[in-house]
């Protein structure tokens, strides 16, 4: 609950529920009781933060070990933020109401680069200093997980540890040795070196990067016994790994307000450009029985009248039809929706997809990522354009009027007639529509295309390649537009100088925590909100610090450069991303997983899909 | 179908929850509750569950009205009451449970308590000596604002009941405010127009909605 003192300001800000706590599920224990305080922080508001699968999992985790309490912490909001500031008011957890510089363990979840300074913003709000250096005594330690810490070189700086892969092991074993290290009084520096020797335990101030003339990476050098490579933590079996059976229910209305069940971790179709797919190799997926346990468990305690069911490719899941079948009796009856993102449903059984939607509608998305076959091969999206329509021209039959399409631009060897496929392909969805004699009756069709831009990410094909520059985006972008003649298409767009500090970000080095901490000493905050997104301070700040941020864009890399991250290791090869990239380049695909191994490394991590595969060729 | 009228407070951490979060937030109690539930049989069946008169922000009610129905399988009020309550979050509890006495549109009034804590015994003595004299003066003019517009209203003419009673240094103020569809005062606008027709300063503001009431101020039911 929160501290007395921020009550009076509770209702002279916007959402007040984001500060109160109290909510359903949320778990108080008695702080004298335990060894361990865990402060998990999502550096975004509490909307989004709340909406995350992966905090979710791991509060529960910790909670359920007697000697822990784990606790939220979210981005104050600007207006809440200059109250607390005003008022001396630091950041605090929900749960205890307790400021967080007293606690154990601070632990970011690092989604999008674009979080970096409000990490640096919380430590501040908590009163403490924001460079791992200068944080001297053992407690509190700094941690981060998540997607981005696969290049957690640019906030080098300022995390004490980063943990690449699962969290749900190595965070165990981390508060075990911080529980030991408390108890003999042990240094800061004792506890990270010890740390260093955990498997999946990356500790930033134990490796030595040098320069050379031309500012790329010339050596990464382990010192004090830490491991050369850092090789991810992957959960093996995830039937057996602890799930949630309790949700926190929050009283605001959150970007996902719905209860979320994992089926599966990892992919097995290699889109080049999807970090998600490589990061998390190999696939490994949950039985249907202990998903369909899971659901049942979760809405009961919550109450949640939707359920999502989670995974980078909903279709991929072998179980999918029997678990359907063996739940939608059960969520008819209590008016309970299934939601199936990253659906394909070109080849969906028609029965299954009418019973899903007896209970309220959902959307219809598709993600063709590229307008033309000859750019589709290019990014191994193997979706190809009579998918669309044959998928669309059902949808039409059955009574939809709307769809959306997800496309990219900016992606290797694009030309204009690339991007005008986008507009042909959305046109020929119309046609389609106008061509059904089953549509539905004195209805228009609406056809919605969201455009992103690529963003080449660390351990994919694509992290050799150079990035579009914003002004060629938006030439693109605009080139797209005049290229579509229906008021039935409508394109929503990103704002590129988003996606240019994105990419500086994620395949960036440590010279940039200079940077992070100038521009927020500047003010940036909340980059990731286009309301919030201050451009030109963040050009001062990297002309201010020498840096030039086109050389970690714009530049293309050559296959012999050290790169950044070349020490954290996610079980894929680079040797098997540069044949991925030279293969793109030519226009040729790659199959998936169940259909051929394409050796990608991946295999030497503990099992998934990799044993199923194995099995079958012995 | 059985209809109900549901009589929940709202205290606490609770009174931080908007109307429309709180509709999400008994709808999934009433599931978690299991309480069956009756939907409406339209394209989009959705549960039927009507909040009588929302609270604002921040107030306290100590027995506000929810209207819910119910597939008749016999459940009685005293069951639901108690299901309720084993899965209310902190700071919403069902004080009654009971069969719909009178129509929604019957509410007129409201009796409140609103507690004002001041920086000093004497700030706390001249707020309430001239509060009264201001409202039994007849007039109190205050921005008031409508779907039609802003517009300037006498308070007065929605105050049914009115006394301050000072104690240390706070101010315990007893009042009937016009409540409803047609007429209604927010306890919070009266109390803010108070302190800047009296440049009174309050350190804390405590607005509890006590009970609602019908044009000839007996107790809704």
């Amino acid at each position: 609950m929160y501290p007395k003192e921020t009550e009076k300001f509770l209702l002279s800000v916007q959402k007040p529920g984001r500060y109160t706590g109290g909510e359903l599920n949320s778990v108080i224990k008695d702080k004298n009781s335990v060894d361990i305080r865990y402060a998990f922080c999502f550096p975004d508001t509490y909307e989004i933060g709340m909406s995350h699968l992966g905090m979710k999992i791991l509060y529960s985790l910790v909670n359920s070990r007697e000697d822990a309490w784990c606790e939220r912490v979210f981005a104050p909001w600007i207006d809440m933020e200059e109250i607390m500031r005003k008022n001396s008011i630091p950041l605090y957890a929900l749960e205890s109401g307790d400021p967080i510089r007293d606690f154990d363990l601070i632990g970011f979840t690092m989604q999008y680069e674009l979080s970096y300074t409000n990490v640096l913003n919380m430590l501040d709000l908590a009163g403490l200093p924001v460079r791992s250096a200068d944080r001297k005594e053992l407690t509190p330690i700094v941690v981060a997980g998540g997607t981005c810490v696969c290049n957690a070189e640019p906030m080098a700086d300022f995390f004490d540890i980063t943990l690449p892969g699962d969290g749900e092991e190595v965070t165990m074993e981390l508060i075990d040795l911080l529980k030991e290290c408390k108890k003999n009084g042990s240094s800061k520096r004792g506890f990270l070196e010890a740390a260093a020797k955990i498997k999946g335990v990356y500790v930033p101030s134990l490796y030595e990067v040098e320069y050379n003339e031309d500012n790329t990476v010339k050596s990464i050098t382990a010192t004090c016994g830490a491991p050369e490579k850092v090789e991810k933590r992957n959960v093996a079996d995830l039937d057996k790994m602890f799930a949630p059976s309790e949700f926190v229910v929050p009283f605001l209305e959150t970007v996902f307000d719905r209860t979320t069940v994992e089926i599966f971790r990892g992919c097995i179709r290699g889109c080049r450009f999807c970090q998600a797919g490589f990061l998390n190799r190999p696939l490994r997926e949950k039985s249907p029985e202990v998903v369909e346990k899971q659901c049942r468990e979760i809405c009961g305690s919550s109450g949640y009248d939707e359920i999502s069911l989670c995974s980078l490719s909903t279709s991929d899941y072998k179980g999918l039809e029997p678990l359907l079948k063996n739940m939608l009796p059960w969520a008819n009856e209590n008016k309970i929706n299934i939601a199936l993102p990253s659906l394909r449903v070109d080849n969906f059984p028609k029965e299954l997809m009418e019973q899903l939607n007896t209970v309220r509608r959902s959307g219809l998305t598709f993600a063709p990522e590229a307008g033309t076959q000859r750019l589709r091969d290019v990014i191994n999206k193997n979706i190809t354009e009579e998918d669309v329509l044959s998928t669309a021209r059902r949808a039409f039959s059955g009574g939809w009027t709307a769809v959306k399409l997800y496309f990219m631009i900016g992606l290797p060897t694009e030309t204009e007639e690339d991007i005008k496929g986008i507009a042909d392909l959305a046109q020929a969805v119309v046609d389609e529509y106008y061509n059904n004699e089953n549509r539905p009756k004195g209805k228009s069709v609406s056809v919605s295309v969201s455009l992103a831009s690529l963003v080449p990410k660390p351990f994919t094909p694509f992290q050799w390649e150079p990035q579009d520059k914003p002004d060629v985006l938006i030439e693109k972008q605009n080139y797209l537009i005049s290229c579509v003649k229906t008021r039935k298409v409508n394109v929503s767009r990103h704002v590129p100088w988003t996606s240019f500090l994105e990419g500086v970000f994620s395949r960036g080095d440590r010279r940039l925590g200079a940077v992070i901490e100038t521009a927020w000493r500047k003010g940036c905050h909340f980059d990731s909100w286009d309301e919030c997104l201050d451009r030109e301070k963040w050009m001062e700040s990297f002309e201010e610090n020498g840096i030039d941020p086109f050389f970690y864009t714009a530049r293309r890399r050559e296959f012999n450069e050290i790169l950044p991250w070349d020490h954290i290791d996610y079980g894929v090869t680079k040797k098997f991303l540069e044949n991925e990239n030279k293969k793109a380049h030519e226009g040729v695909t790659t199959a998936c997983c169940r259909e051929k191994c394409a050796g990608c490394g991946a295999n030497r991590l503990n099992g998934g899909v990799c044993n199923e595969i194995n099995k079958t060729v012995v | 179908m059985r209809s109900i009228r549901l009589w929940y407070k709202k205290s606490g951490l609770a009174i931080y929850t908007s109307h429309l979060d709180m509709n999400r937030c008994f709808t999934r109690a009433v599931r978690r509750a299991e309480i069956p539930l009756w939907y409406t049989e339209g394209f989009n069946p959705h549960p039927y569950m009507t909040f009588l008169m929302p609270l604002p922000l921040g107030q306290t009610g100590m027995r506000e009205p929810l209207d819910i129905r119910i597939e008749d399988d016999g459940i009685t009020n005293k069951e639901i009451r108690e299901r309720m309550n084993s899965v209310l979050p902190d700071g919403l509890e069902i004080v009654d449970a009971s069969k719909p006495e009178n129509k929604p549109n019957e509410i007129a009034a409201a009796e409140y308590e609103i507690t004002a804590a001041f920086a000093s015994v004497d700030e706390a003595k001249r707020f309430a000596s001239e509060s009264e004299s201001v409202m039994n003066g007849g007039i109190l003019n205050a921005e008031k604002r409508s779907k039609r517009g802003i517009k300037t209203v006498n308070l007065c003419e929605m105050v049914r009941s009115f006394s301050a009673a000072q104690s240390g240094e706070k101010v315990i103020i007893s009042a009937v405010l016009a409540s409803g569809n047609t007429v209604n005062l927010n306890a919070d606008l009266l109390i803010n127009a108070l302190f800047a027709e009296l440049s009174a300063t309050a350190e804390a503001v405590e607005i509890v909605r006590i009970k609602l009431l019908k044009e000839d101020l007996k107790i809704f039911e």
